[in-house]
């Protein structure tokens, strides 16, 4: 054993020796293995990092551990990273309850939540539909016998100083383009609308003049905006307790046993709020947070722009004292006597790096107090119009409970794009029926004489015999009611059904007993994911449900895919690297090794056995490679340190949600650096075997060389 | 005595492209233990072919070898390789030290391959070496760092470290100044006569033939006689060349 240490001793001695004395080779070689190496423990830790924090965000937002829905659904499931309005095509599954036992049986699953994912587009309606509206309650109140003349005054002069800007507006279109620009009836509802007779005629026939402003001037002024918003049906509550990193921002959260809309607060702020007040809070957070400086950065200037030139969103908003308070103030801040409002707030808005935190100031404490900063308010009700699954539109009213968003997500796109609403909404929504429904269904077909028909025979029923082309909706034809009970609904006077719906509860149990479309399941241990995937189809299958149940990371769809990519990109880099590295190691040693023909023959000659070059080969190679390796790894190490340190700024949405935070902290564990030493002493010996072979073929003749 | 090496009817013929060149042509040649022989011839007559097929580090085309009484044509390259270790002792005509090690680990490195030695045992066994060939104080030094008379001192102890038998020595001073060579023939023949090590040295020199105890003279790949050192001296006729005998 001692004469085999003392070997190795001598071959270690031979190989270092022979290392520093071809110094240039082993710096070169060993340059490439030591940049090999760090990247491979920096590469490792950050992906290993950022596979960790996008996991805690995807799983904990909306994913959870697994996602569970119909095996015979058309679409793939994906909860995430998918840019259509409504989600996948999904088969329901029925009963919930059924699917919820048999999820229960499989011993690692926690949690299961109920869910849903759709979209639609919400009318938020517009600054001038709001203030007509307000006039119009007033006008109520009057006919009423109420004493409201001085509100009604404040109100018309606030509808003509709406009409003035519309009025400014149409001009400037006029001017800029041409006169076409404008269609004529346009022009003509603007004409008549700012003459004095209009007020006239409001004196006299308030309602009719209220039609005409309503229809006619309100489309005119362009701050009305769809809100595109998708969300998710679920359980409030459970959803709540399973995503324990969801807080509630604004307001509370849905109560139980009511029909509740809660905004995600990311879209609250980017939808809902007001686009000039949203943008001065991202450049005023872009410059605290992030350290930028609207001087250097183009979204800031970007956004600046913007804020100065779009300042009619604010101007519609003001009565006559308000124009005259904001007149007043603005004045005052800027040192300006300019009378005109619209040119005081532009300049406001102009800011730079100087005065920005003193105007973000100042807009909150002076002029936001006058402004309705959000389009929709807490407590306010939304009519949602979606499309159901038969392609009929039907609509919900939902009170707008408060805004949620996940901790460490606030700012993440990703995180934040969902919405939530209870599933019986949802339900509705998508077409599925209730037995409320139900009920409130049978009743009006008795009233209106109607017959079920078989849908597959519908066509041929109402249009004749030769109408067979299927139905679009077709696919789901074995989970949709017979009847399309939202249009009846619509058509059939559901609207007045429907008033107040948003007061409306449904027992809690309703959540358990019908359809869904997935559910988010959270595991007790998340390492057997894989097998419990298994188990659930298997308590599917033997619960007669056709379970199909998907990893977090493929149901959050390309966002899921994305830690794959980067790690492919990785590897690939890596083995480019370690390639190169290999071809330029083992040309080396073959140099070295046919200069060392003499020593190698000499060495056989004195009783060298071949394995003992071969071994003398490998070990200098190791040798290179571990040493330099070491080196690079600790250099690895080392970077991954500082930027633990430091942390990596997120700097957009996407590195927000991958970060899972503002900044990543990337940790190393021990693996990251056993991983770059393995492929260094692989690669290192890998490429040491062709020299070791032509060292082997060396004859001991060789030192014999002299004078024959 | 016993013979140490014992070479018959050996032809070794080498192959240059479609031509064979006949290296050696049936030598036969028997070496006693202890012996102190030269092989003599000008370049080309076979010497070094001759000392290869002795020292097992060729094979011949047709003929035996023996060395120690082993027949050697019959054993594997592995066998052969331990055979070099644990029998003989080389010693070259350009050193062939390894350059990167040091002189006390160039000396002790056919005893690390031997590992039958401890560490205490190869120390001791070096240090002895380094003192009878007379380089004690260089033992930490690298053989770039010495004279070529140094150098060969420590192939020389090198050589001698395992105890070999037979120590084979390949035109040993040709790279040596003549007083030099001379110290360095009288080193190897004190050590013949002290540690009864038997030697075989080549050498296209006739002035070293006298430190010989014989002399085999080849010629064009036949061994033309053996003859004692005087005798060779006298036939080769080399004026004012050293006496057998002459320290």
């Amino acid at each position: 054993m001692a004469g085999t240490l003392d070997t190795l001793k001598v071959i270690v001695l031979i190989a270092f020796r022979n290392l520093f004395a071809s110094r240039l080779k082993t710096l070169i070689v060993g340059g490439i293995i030591l940049f090999g190496s760090t990247l491979v423990v920096v590469g490792t830790a950050l992906v290993d990092s950022v596979d960790a924090s996008m996991s805690r965000s995807i799983i904990g937002s909306v994913a959870g551990h697994i996602q569970v829905y119909n095996a015979k659904s058309v679409d793939e499931l994906t909860v995430m990273g998918s840019f259509q309005m409504e989600g996948a095509d999904l088969a329901q599954i029925d009963d919930f309850k059924a699917m919820r036992k048999a999820l229960s049986s499989v011993p690692n699953v926690k949690e299961v939540v109920p869910m849903g994912l759709s979209g639609a587009m919400v009318p938020a309606g517009n600054t001038v539909d709001v203030v007509l509206g307000k006039l119009r309650e007033l006008v109520r109140r009057q006919q009423a016998g109420e004493d409201v003349k001085a509100a009604i005054e404040s109100q018309k002069d606030h509808v003509r100083q709406i009409i003035g800007v519309l009025a400014t507006d149409v001009a400037n279109i006029g001017k800029v383009l041409t006169d076409k620009a404008v269609a004529p009836e346009e022009l003509a509802a603007i004409r008549r609308a700012s003459s004095p007779d209009l007020w006239s005629e409001f004196d006299d026939n308030p309602l009719g003049t209220l039609e005409f402003l309503e229809n006619r001037i309100a489309p005119l002024a362009t701050d009305a905006e769809m809100l595109f918003l998708r969300y998710i049906g679920t359980d409030p509550a459970a959803f709540a307790k399973s995503f324990d990193r969801m807080k509630i921002v604004d307001g509370t959260t849905i109560p139980p046993g009511k029909r509740g809309f809660l905004f995600s607060k990311f879209i609250y702020e980017e939808q809902v709020k007001l686009k000039t007040a949203h943008r001065l809070d991202k450049i005023h957070d872009a410059i605290l947070k992030r350290g930028k400086t609207i001087a250097t950065d183009l979204g800031l200037q970007r956004w600046v722009k913007q804020n100065a030139t779009e300042v009619k969103e604010i101007m519609l908003q003001l009565d006559g004292q308000q124009k005259s308070m904001f007149r007043r103030k603005l004045q005052q801040e800027l040192g300006s006597q300019e009378e005109d409002v619209s040119k005081l707030l532009s300049r406001f808005f102009e800011v730079d790096d100087g005065n920005i935190m003193r105007r973000y100031q100042f807009f909150y404490d002076e002029l936001a107090p006058s402004l309705t900063l959000y389009r929709v308010r807490i407590g306010d009700t939304l009519t949602i119009k979606a499309f159901t699954k038969s392609g009929y539109v039907q609509s919900v009213n939902l009170r707008v409970y408060g805004t949620f968003a996940f901790e460490g997500l606030e700012e993440s796109h990703l995180a934040g794009v969902l919405n939530l609403m209870d599933l019986v909404s949802f339900r509705d929504l998508y077409g599925f029926s209730t037995p409320e429904r139900e009920r409130e269904i049978a009743a009006l077909k008795k009233k209106a004489g109607f017959e079920d028909i078989d849908r597959d025979k519908a066509e041929a029923e109402l249009f004749g015999a030769g109408a067979t082309e299927p139905a679009p909706s077709e696919a789901t034809e074995h989970s949709a009611p017979a009847v399309d009970a939202d249009a009846l609904l619509h058509g059939l006077g559901g609207k007045g059904k429907r008033v107040k719906m948003e007061d409306r509860s449904y027992d809690p149990a309703q959540l358990e007993q019908g359809v869904v479309l997935n559910a988010a399941v959270i595991v007790k241990n998340p390492r057997l994911i894989p097998q419990t995937m298994r188990d659930i189809e298997a308590a599917g299958k033997k619960a007669g449900l056709p379970l199909k149940a998907i990893d977090w990371q493929k149901a959050s769809g390309l966002v899921g895919q994305f830690v794959t990519m980067i790690r492919a990109v990785l590897y690939i880099s890596v083995l480019i690297i370690f390639a190169v590295a290999l071809v330029i190691i083992n040309n080396a040693m073959v140099m070295a090794t046919l200069e060392r023909i003499a020593e190698i023959g000499t060495l056989r000659a004195v009783g060298a056995q071949r394995r003992f070059l071969l071994a003398m080969l490998v070990v200098e190679t190791l040798a290179v490679g571990a040493l330099f390796g070491g080196i690079g790894s600790a250099i690895g190490v080392g970077i991954v340190g500082f930027m633990r340190f430091v942390g990596i700024p997120a700097s957009n949405d996407t590195l927000y949600f991958l970060f899972s935070g503002s900044r990543l902290y990337p940790g190393i564990s021990p693996i990251n650096v056993v991983i770059a030493l393995a492929i260094v002493l692989v690669v290192s010996g890998a490429s040491s075997l062709y020299p070791g072979f032509l060292a082997m073929k060396v004859s001991p003749r060789q030192a014999m060389q002299s004078d024959e | 005595m016993k013979n140490i090496v014992s070479v018959q009817q050996v032809h070794k013929n080498y192959s240059l492209g479609t031509f064979v060149v006949p290296a050696l042509r049936g030598v036969s040649l028997d070496v006693e233990e202890g012996e102190f022989l030269a092989i003599a011839g000008p370049s080309g007559s076979g010497k070094t072919t001759l000392l290869n097929l002795i020292g097992c580090v060729d094979t011949p085309t047709e003929g035996t070898v023996a060395i120690a009484g082993s027949p050697t044509g019959s054993m594997s390259e592995r066998q052969l390789t331990r055979l070099r270790l644990h029998t003989i002792g080389f010693i070259f005509q350009s050193f062939n030290l390894v350059s990167v090690l040091s002189v006390l680990q160039n000396i002790e490195l056919p005893l690390l391959l031997q590992r039958s030695a401890g560490a205490k045992e190869r120390r001791e066994r070096v240090h002895a070496l380094l003192e009878r060939v007379g380089i004690a104080e260089y033992a930490n030094h690298r053989p770039s760092e010495l004279s070529g008379g140094q150098r060969q001192r420590v192939a020389i102890a090198r050589a001698l470290v395992t105890r070999p038998q037979l120590v084979l020595a390949d035109e040993p001073t040709a790279n040596l100044d003549s007083v030099t060579g001379t110290n360095i023939l009288n080193l190897m023949k004190e050590l013949n006569r002290t540690e009864k090590t038997t030697f075989i040295f080549s050498t296209h020199d006739a002035r070293v033939w006298a430190y010989a105890s014989s002399v085999v003279r080849l010629a064009d790949g036949q061994l033309i006689d053996r003859v004692s050192a005087e005798e060779a001296v006298r036939v080769g006729g080399v004026a004012g060349a050293p006496t057998a005998g002459t320290p």
